[in-house]
């Protein structure tokens, strides 16, 4: 049996549409897991602050969703483009696209979780700063984002690029290259911010007056461990465009 | 299904240039602002020690923003500042919750308009950052620790705006495509509503705070 060019990028897209929403759920679904196991924990020595607890743990792990939610939306660009006329790297490019916002959504989905259980201590041990508490969480946890949402651009860049007609192994290699190392760069600074942020929160509620400078803190630290996800956003952006 | 990515456009020729405009978020967004602007007035008409019920509400927003705005910044910054802040969020909020209403979309599911708005926030907290600290303390940050590290400072920024505008664009985009897909699957039948009310209220009201908070913590990043 041969297949036809519109086949093969059929195939790619469903096989990337797979790789997208299969790893994205891997992460999100372990930090909504963790704020779930956080609040409970918590509630089982202080039952009386559970509607506060219930809320601030629906909220952070609603933010934890969103890497998951990625990973939706580019499988279901890739299954719903057509694909008539779409030159046969466009496959390679779905593969990479795919790789690119899943992998990077594993850790950040890790990552976001973590505020949101340590929010929840957090409330059981100072109920009267469960705003600024709220507040924190929500800046952490979407910061530790940032390298899914990396993903998510690369991941977009290689649907929407305009690519050549023939077939090149090196222009193929590169655009699953680009995915490779968006996707890996992104598990490290997710999960890295996330226990910046988790400690931040830990602390406010330990320390409250001190709100101003744990921020400052957190995100001076959450910089430079996002760093590494920057060099990987650089490299990937340097291939895409490169082909 | 076929209404996934298909969108209006008015396009023109102006000085060799080929412009496209998005009409639906343009009428989109010209809906929230008309929304906000009644709102507006009816809050403001008729102000009083017993206040009407859109008093109490714009008396809520202030309150509760005007503590965020001087924790985040000095009692003078939040003075000027804060009026930005809490327009950008009852901006993003109407805009995220206008998606409920029959016929209507979200102007954020666009990402010219987040990318918008992930500009100005941009430009305003550089513009912060200069007349605070000095032009020269300002080019300065740029390049530390070490003088090596000066283009990936640079990029650091620029991925600023890149994760502030996409993180939104991605979570509204996302739920308007699981509410289409999911009310595909089960024929509009009862699941429909709840979504919206998750994806609409709920996780737009979360994400149209991130940004908001966002936008101050860049701001105050540049003063400090």
């Amino acid at each position: 049996m041969v297949w036809e060019q519109i086949e093969w990028v059929k195939a790619a897209a469903g096989l990337g549409a797979g790789l997208s929403v299969g790893f994205a759920a891997i992460g999100a679904a372990i930090g909504e897991g963790y704020a779930a196991g956080k609040a409970s924990e918590t509630l089982s020595y202080r039952p009386k602050v559970a509607g506060e607890v219930l809320k601030t743990m629906l909220i952070g792990q609603a933010v934890a969703e969103t890497a998951g939610i990625f990973g939706l939306v580019i499988a279901m660009l890739m299954l719903f483009t057509p694909s008539a006329g779409k030159a046969l790297l466009t496959g390679w490019a779905y593969l990479g696209a795919g790789l690119s916002m899943g992998l990077s959504a594993i850790g950040c989905g890790i990552g976001a979780g973590f505020p949101a259980g340590g929010a929840c201590m957090g409330i059981a041990r100072q109920p009267m700063a469960a705003g600024p508490l709220t507040t924190l969480m929500l800046i952490g946890a979407g910061v530790a984002q940032s390298t899914a949402i990396y993903g998510f651009l690369i991941a977009l860049l290689l649907l929407f690029k305009t690519l050549p007609e023939a077939m090149n192994w090196v222009a193929a290699c590169t655009l699953v290259g680009a995915g490779f190392a968006m996707g890996f760069g992104g598990i490290g600074p997710g999960i890295g911010e996330g226990i910046a942020a988790e400690n931040a929160v830990i602390g406010v509620a330990r320390n409250p007056e001190n709100t101003g400078l744990m921020t400052r803190t957190m995100l001076v630290g959450q910089a430079v461990a996002e760093s590494t996800g920057i060099y990987s956003l650089v490299i990937a952006l340097l291939l895409v465009l490169s082909t | 299904m076929e209404e996934l990515g298909k969108i209006s456009v008015w396009s023109t020729d102006v000085a060799g240039l080929h412009l496209v405009f998005n009409l639906t978020t343009i009428y989109m967004t010209l809906a929230v602002m008309a929304v906000l602007i009644t709102f507006a007035v009816l809050a403001t008409r008729n102000k009083g020690i017993i206040p009407n019920p859109f008093q109490v509400i714009a008396e809520i927003f202030v309150s509760i923003f005007w503590g965020l705005t001087r924790d985040a910044l000095d009692e003078d910054l939040a003075k000027t500042y804060f009026p930005l802040i809490c327009a950008l969020f009852m901006f993003l909020l109407m805009c995220n919750w206008i998606g409920i209403v029959p016929f209507m979309d979200e102007p954020t599911k666009d990402l010219n308009t987040t990318l918008g708005l992930g500009g100005m926030g941009f430009f305003i907290a550089h513009y912060v950052g200069i007349r605070s600290k000095g032009l020269k303390t300002y080019v300065k940050d740029y390049f530390e620790p070490i003088f090596f590290m000066m283009p990936l400072n640079l990029i650091g920024e620029i991925a600023k705006v890149v994760s502030i505008s996409f993180r939104l664009y991605g979570n509204i985009m996302g739920g308007s495509i699981i509410i289409l897909v999911v009310s595909y699957l089960v024929y509009n039948l009862i699941i429909p509503p709840f979504l919206y009310a998750f994806f609409g209220l709920f996780v737009g009201t979360v994400q149209a705070f991130v940004f908001t908070m966002l936008t101050l913590v860049y701001i105050s990043v540049q003063v400090k």
